[in-house]
C-alpha cells in the first residue's frame, strides 16, 4: 500500500513539475557527460602512459674510437669497464629501478641503424666502428630515469646517457594538464547539477506544500513525506546518467573505433567496451548527487 | 487528555507572549470552546498541542505525556492521535472526496481493504453519503468542511482540534457542522474548538475557556460567549 502510495505521489510530482524534472534530466545528462569524458580521458592517459612507459629505455652509450666526450679521452671502452658498468646495472643498488638490461654491440647497432634509415643514402657510408655500443636499460618506473643518468654519465668508459627526458616530460605535462582541465570542467558541471537539483526539489516541495502540510497533520512519518521528493530527483538524475552513458558510448564508438584507431594505428586507444565500465559509476554518481542534494534541501524546506 | 501546566509561548521576545502562564486541564471526552478576540492565543494553543511549536515555558501534556519529551521521530505518532480541522478546510483540490479522506489513511500505511471499508462509513457519519467521487470544487463550503472533518477522524483520534471550523460558513451550515462535532464528541472523542461564533457557543452550552491577551480569563462549565463585538474583528 505504502509503496503504491509513494509511487503515485512521485508520479503526480513529476507530472506537476515536468519542466523542472526535464531540466534536472538535462543538467545531469550534460554534467555527467563531462564527468564521463574526463574519466575516459584519464583512462586514455593511463593507457598511453603505460604504452610509453613500456617502451622507455635509457641508453648508456659507451666510448668508441671517435668519441668526443671528455669522459672518453682515455680511448674506447675497455673490457673491464664494460663489465663494471654491467655489474653495477645489475647490482642490488639499482634493482629497484632497473627492469632489464640488454647489451647492444656495434654490429647490432649497425643493423638497427640500417633498419631505421633504410631509405637514406647515408646508410651505405656508415660502418659498425662509427657507431657506439650501448646498454639498453628498461626501467621499472619510467619516471625514475634520472637516477640512471646521474649514476652512470660520469662512469669511466661511458660516452653519454640518453634518457628521452625532454620528449617524455612534454608528453606527460600536456596530458596531465588536459586531464586537470577535464576534471575541473566536470567538477563545475557537477556543482551546477547539485544546485539545480536542489532548486528543483525546493520548487517541487513548494508546489506541494499543501500535501505535505496535510501529511504532517495526519501523522505521516518523515520518510513518507520526503521519499517522493528524493526519489523524484533520483529518478530524473538516473535518467540523465543513462543518457550521458549512451552519449559517451556512441561518441566513443564513432570517434575512437571509427576514426582514431584507423588514423593513428600506432597508438593504443581505449575501447568502447571500457566506456561500459563507466556506466554504473555514472548512474551511481547521478543517484548520489540527487539523493544528497535533495536530502540537504528537504531538511530545510519540508518541515516535519 | 490535554493539560497545560503554566505554559507561556513567546514568538517574539520584544512583544507580549501569545500565551501567558496558561494552566488548563481538559478531560477525556470533554467538549471545550476556546473563545477570545483575534490574537488572544487560540491558534497558538492548538499549535502547542500538536507540537508544531514548543512552549517557551511550562509543560504541555497530551494523553499524559509531556510533548516536550517526545523525540521528533515520534511526533507523527502524536499527531495520529489528534485530528485537526481548520477554517480553510485544507482539502487537496485535485483529489476526490473519497481520495481526500483516504489520503490520511494511505500516508500512515493502512491497507487498501481497510481504507475501502472505513472511508464510506466515515463519510456517512459526516452526512456525505454518495458524494465520494465529487471534487472539492463541486462541493459547498459546508460540505467541504465535512470532508475535512471526515479526514480528521478517519484514523479514530482521541482528540479533535477545530480552529474556527465554522469561520467561513453561514449560521445554518455552521449548526450542521456543530451537530457532527457533537456526535463525534458523543462517541468519546475529546473536542477542542476555537471560535468567534457567539451563537454557536451560546447554543451548545459546553465548557467555555476564554483567552484574553494570552491569559485564561474565564473557564465556565456550561458557558456562554460573553465578550462580543470586538471579537468579530478577526
Ligand atoms: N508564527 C508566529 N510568529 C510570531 N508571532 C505569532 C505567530 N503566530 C502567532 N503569533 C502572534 O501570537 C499572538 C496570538 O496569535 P494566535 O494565532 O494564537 O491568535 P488567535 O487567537 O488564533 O487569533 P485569531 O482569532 O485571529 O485566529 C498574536 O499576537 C500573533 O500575532
Ligand atoms: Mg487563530
Amino acid at each position: 500500500m505504502r509503496v503504491a502510495f509513494i509511487l503515485s505521489e512521485i508520479g503526480s510530482g513529476i507530472r506537476r513539475n515536468l519542466s523542472m524534472v526535464t531540466s534536472v534530466i538535462l543538467v545531469t545528462f550534460i554534467s555527467l557527460t563531462f564527468v564521463g569524458a574526463a574519466g575516459l580521458f584519464q583512462l586514455q592517459i593511463n593507457q598511453m602512459k603505460g604504452y610509453w612507459y613500456d617502451r622507455v629505455q635509457v641508453t648508456i652509450y659507451l666510448c668508441v674510437d671517435n668519441s668526443s666526450e671528455a669522459s672518453c679521452a682515455a680511448g674506447p671502452v675497455t673490457e673491464d669497464q664494460r663489465a663494471a658498468i654491467e655489474a653495477r646495472l645489475e647490482s642490488d643498488q639499482f634493482a629497484p629501478y632497473v627492469d632489464t638490461v640488454t647489451h647492444e654491440t656495434q654490429e647490432e647497432a649497425l643493423v638497427h641503424f640500417r633498419d631505421q634509415f633504410a631509405n637514406s643514402p647515408i646508410v651505405d657510408s656508415v660502418t659498425a666502428e662509427q657507431l657506439p655500443e650501448s646498454f639498453r636499460v628498461s626501467l621499472v618506473d619510467a619516471e625514475k630515469y634520472e637516477v640512471i643518468d646521474e649514476a652512470f654519465s660520469s662512469e669511466p668508459g661511458v660516452d653519454a646517457v640518453s634518457d628521452q627526458r625532454d620528449f617524455l616530460e612534454a608528453i606527460f605535462r600536456y596530458m596531465n594538464w588536459a586531464s586537470v582541465v577535464a576534471l575541473a570542467i566536470a567538477g563545475i558541471m557537477t556543482f551546477c547539477a547539485i544546485l539545480l537539483i536542489a532548486t528543483t526539489i525546493r520548487l517541487s516541495a513548494f508546489s506541494r506544500r499543501r500535501e505535505t502540510g496535510i501529511m504532517r497533520l495526519v501523522g505521516a512519518s518523515k520518510a513518507i513525506i520526503q521519499l517522493p521528493f528524493i526519489l523524484e530527483g533520483v529518478i530524473a538524475a538516473v535518467i540523465g546518467a543513462v543518457l550521458a552513458s549512451a552519449t559517451l558510448w556512441g561518441a566513443s564508438r564513432f570517434l575512437i573505433d571509427g576514426w582514431l584507431v584507423n588514423t593513428f594505428p600506432q597508438t593504443a586507444f581505449i575501447s568502447s567496451q571500457q566506456v561500459l565500465l563507466l556506466v554504473p559509476v555514472l548512474i551511481l554518481l547521478g543517484a548520489l548527487l540527487a539523493g544528497i542534494s535533495s536530502l540537504l534541501t528537504l531538511r530545510r524546506y519540508v518541515k516535519v | 487528555m490535554i493539560r497545560f501546566d503554566d505554559v507561556t509561548k513567546t514568538y517574539d521576545p520584544t512583544s507580549q507572549p501569545a500565551l501567558d502562564a496558561v494552566s488548563l486541564d481538559i478531560d477525556r471526552g470533554e467538549f471545550v470552546f476556546l473563545v477570545g478576540a483575534s490574537g488572544s492565543g487560540k491558534s497558538t494553543f492548538i499549535r502547542l498541542v500538536l507540537k508544531e511549536d514548543r512552549a517557551s515555558r511550562g509543560a504541555v501534556y497530551v494523553a499524559g505525556q509531556n510533548v516536550a519529551n517526545i523525540p521528533s521521530w515520534r511526533v507523527p505518532r502524536l499527531r495520529r492521535g489528534i485530528g485537526v480541522v481548520f477554517q480553510d478546510f485544507r482539502l487537496l483540490p485535485n483529489k476526490t472526496v473519497f481520495a481526500n479522506v483516504a489520503f490520511a489513511m494511505q500516508v500512515i500505511g493502512r491497507s487498501r481493504a481497510v481504507i475501502r471499508e472505513t472511508v464510506p462509513d466515515v463519510l456517512a457519519t459526516v452526512g456525505l453519503e454518495g458524494k465520494d467521487n465529487r471534487m472539492p470544487h463541486e462541493l459547498s463550503g459546508g460540505e467541504q468542511q465535512r470532508v475535512a472533518i471526515a479526514r480528521a477522524i478517519v484514523n479514530r483520534p482521541g482528540i479533535l482540534l477545530a480552529d474556527e471550523p465554522t469561520g467561513n460558513l453561514d449560521p445554518t451550515t455552521s449548526m450542521g457542522i456543530m451537530k457532527i462535532l457533537d456526535t463525534i464528541n458523543q462517541n468519546g472523542t475529546t473536542v477542542v474548538m476555537a471560535t468567534h461564533d457567539d451563537d454557536i457557543v451560546n447554543t451548545m452550552r459546553k465548557r467555555v475557556v476564554e483567552l484574553r491577551g494570552g491569559s485564561v480569563v474565564r473557564d465556565d462549565a456550561q458557558g456562554i460567549y460573553a465578550g462580543r463585538p470586538e471579537a468579530m474583528a478577526g
